[in-house]
């Protein structure tokens, strides 16, 4: 009880000092919390772009599709019945629709530029994706028109407008060259900047017929689950049951199986997080070694008359951990209090990447546009905090034996 | 009948043992600083009942601390030996010397060495609080005896000061409630009086007497005050290492 009392007066007695400790503490808190914050905001928004405009949920595919990208064309299938009940049962479903995509470069004018096109069955795409919420100009798809739609860096790289001809010149599943043509129906900008410049997206029955394949072969199923974590699991059940009591030959992919990209991106960011935590803490222990140090040899003589009362080593050791722990928990609780304020301004006004980068998410292949919100991490208060506490208490051990050795006759009288 | 006598003999000589409380035999002191080395103790013998009040009288560098650690057993002897409430200290290693200083020895010393972020009240319950934390079996009325022995040193309406609020004879006064809260068999105090002024000094010597008559607690302090000296119950004198005369009143 003396020992704490002790220690934390003392903590007090050296206010300034403990402040600028604390504070680098409560930096190094702080600045990990809203890291750890952001890049946690930035993954949700990169996840959720993903899905509500590219990947959706779950894929639904021949192997061979996913293995090899090259030509699309080749790995048609056409969903049956059963399949499509197989999918409806699942845990979870919302929606599902079918998807044809294949490979074509663009034309206007003089220009050219490779897309990849997705033949979409207008009504139900609108149940999986978001993509018609983000038009700017004109009208979604229409079933049986040729109407294309496209992305608005795609628009201003061809100078496109609304009403403009198009021409997609693609291989066809045989492989001589033929083309579709059309008028743009509409121009969307969309926070997923991949389908804002490398994707456009055209009627499927109509598709179907430019292609020469039947309206009912797809190579792709997308599926809307209401959750995006269970939906990892899911996939794996699905696939079993296709290919297992079914016995199709599908393989079935969740989201995360294409952002590969990004859960990389997730462990980097992770990573990067615990590097500056680190050194920012290294700093910190160096600061807490620092005041063990100065206090012990400022209390010199008292440490000596504590040793001649017969106080014992570890008590003396005791004395000033908690005196370190103490600036810890100070320092910790600043900077969560500043990490809390610091989310709290992240998750409910956010941060616009464009303001500070410019167009830099689209050079990264970060599939966000526009502002980033903060994502609330309990865990890492909790986390950081008990390391800053830690850290404090680790880094004070060292110097508190080395001043609890001091013999006590040098001690008290100060030799 | 010859039996019972020499037996009766024998707890005679034996009482006369334990009442003495610390005994040095040829004790030596060498300090090594580096290529010099400095005997400060040269081969002391001596011998301090329970209950006396002795006083080592010398001059600067005679070797009154030096003394006063061994007997303290804040240092060991670089020969011969140094028995403390029957325990050779030269046997201890640094935690049983230790436990003995807890349990045996309150120290008053020159600079005060008070805890500077604990009051007066504090100082003193403090010292007696170690001992049941060590121990585990906590001291009863620790708030009581402590209050109890600061008003016994006069320093009553000042429990709740802090050290810097206090003049140096009133920090001495609680140094030696202090030293005196856990009642210990040995009270030390390493010129005591060699930071107050006369006055000042005669108060602190007088509490430290009516404590050895009250509490019948052995003092041991030392001064180089020949003023200070007259207080005496046992004087040693001591010069160069060496004790050069005893002296009773
Ligand atoms: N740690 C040490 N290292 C070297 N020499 C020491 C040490 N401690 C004491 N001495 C020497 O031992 C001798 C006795 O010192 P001591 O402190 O016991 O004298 P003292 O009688 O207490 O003197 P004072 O009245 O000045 O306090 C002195 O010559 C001193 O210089
Ligand atoms: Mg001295």
């Amino acid at each position: 009880m003396y020992l704490s009392k002790i220690a934390l007066r003392n903590l007090f007695r050296r206010s300034g000092r403990t402040l600028i400790i604390a504070g680098v503490l409560a930096f190094a808190i702080f600045f990990a919390i809203i890291l750890e914050t952001f890049m946690a905001g930035m993954m949700e928004m990169s996840f959720s772009n993903i899905i509500d405009f590219d990947s959706a949920h779950l894929q639904i595919a021949r192997p061979e599709l996913f293995a090899d990208n090259e030509d699309p064309l080749d790995h048609l299938f056409t969903p049956t019945e059963e399949v499509l009940t197989e999918i409806e049962k699942l845990p979870g479903f919302v929606a599902t629709t079918p998807v044809l995509d294949f490979s074509a470069n663009m034309l206007a004018g003089r220009e050219e530029y490779p897309v990849r096109v997705r033949a979409a069955a207008p009504a139900s795409f609108k149940e999986v994706f978001r993509y018609q919420d983000y038009l700017i100009e004109g009208d979604f798809l229409q079933a049986g028109d040729s109407g294309l739609v496209i992305g608005m860096n795609l628009a201003e790289i061809l100078d496109l407008q609304v009403g403009d001809f198009y021409t997609l010149l693609f291989r066809e599943e045989g492989g001589s060259l033929n083309t579709i043509q059309g008028e743009i129906l509409g121009i969307a900008a969309t926070p997923e900047p991949g389908m804002n410049l490398g994707t456009v997206i055209i009627d499927q029955s109509f598709a179907a017929s430019a292609l020469g394949v039947s309206s009912s072969e797809i190579n792709q199923l997308k599926v809307k689950m209401t959750d995006r974590h269970s939906a990892v699991a899911r996939s794996e059940s699905l696939e079993k049951q296709l290919t297992g009591s079914l016995a199709k030959d599908f393989q079935v992919n969740s989201w995360r199986d294409v952002s590969d990209m990004l859960v990389a991106m997730e462990v980097w960011g992770q990573l990067e997080t615990y590097f500056i935590v680190a050194l920012i803490l290294l700093v910190g222990a160096i600061g807490i070694i620092n005041v063990v140090v100065l206090s012990s040899l400022e209390r010199v003589e008292e440490i000596g008359m504590m040793k001649a009362m017969g106080l014992s080593e570890k008590q003396i050791v005791k004395i000033f951990s908690i005196e370190a722990s103490g600036l810890g928990v100070i320092g910790g609780l600043i900077g969560a209090g500043l990490g809390a304020v610091g989310t709290y301004l992240l998750v409910n006004i956010g941060f616009d990447l464009q303001l500070l980068y410019g167009d830099i998410t689209l050079e990264l292949g970060i599939p966000i546009l526009g502002t980033i919100y903060g994502v609330w991490k309990p865990q890492s208060f909790i986390i950081f905090f008990t390391l800053a506490v830690t850290v404090a208490l680790i880094s004070s051990l060292i110097p508190s034996y080395w001043a609890a050795r001091k013999d006590p006759v040098d001690a008290i009288y100060h030799r | 009948m010859l039996v019972v006598s020499l037996n009766s003999e024998k707890k005679i000589n034996q009482k006369l043992e334990n009442s003495v409380l610390v005994s040095l035999d040829s004790v030596k002191k060498t300090y090594e600083d580096g290529k010099i080395s400095v005997r400060a103790l040269r081969g002391i013998d001596l011998k301090i009942a329970e209950g006396e009040f002795t006083t080592v009288y010398g001059p600067s560098g005679s070797g009154k601390t030096t003394l006063l650690n061994l007997i303290g057993a804040l240092d060991k002897p670089s020969e011969g030996q140094v028995k403390i409430n029957g325990s050779i200290i030269n046997e201890l290693d640094r935690n049983g010397l230790a436990l003995l200083r807890r349990d045996n020895i309150g120290f008053v010393f020159q600079s005060y060495n008070l805890i500077p972020v604990l009051t007066a009240y504090e100082n003193v319950e403090f010292a007696l609080k170690i001992s049941s934390s060590n121990n585990g079996n906590p001291v009863r009325n620790s708030k009581e005896r402590s209050a109890q022995i600061l008003e016994q040193v006069g320093l009553g309406d000042m429990l709740d000061r802090r050290p810097n609020e206090l003049s140096g004879g009133q920090k001495q006064r609680v140094a030696i409630a202090r030293a005196l809260v856990k009642e210990p068999r040995l009270v030390l105090a390493d010129e005591p009086t060699a930071n107050l002024d006369s006055k000042t000094s005669k108060e602190v010597l007088e509490i430290m007497l009516e404590m050895n008559s009250k509490l019948k607690t052995t003092f041991i302090f030392s001064t180089h005050d020949p003023m200070v000296m007259e207080y005496a119950g046992r004087l040693l004198e001591i010069r160069d290492g060496k004790i050069t005369r005893e002296e009773r009143r």
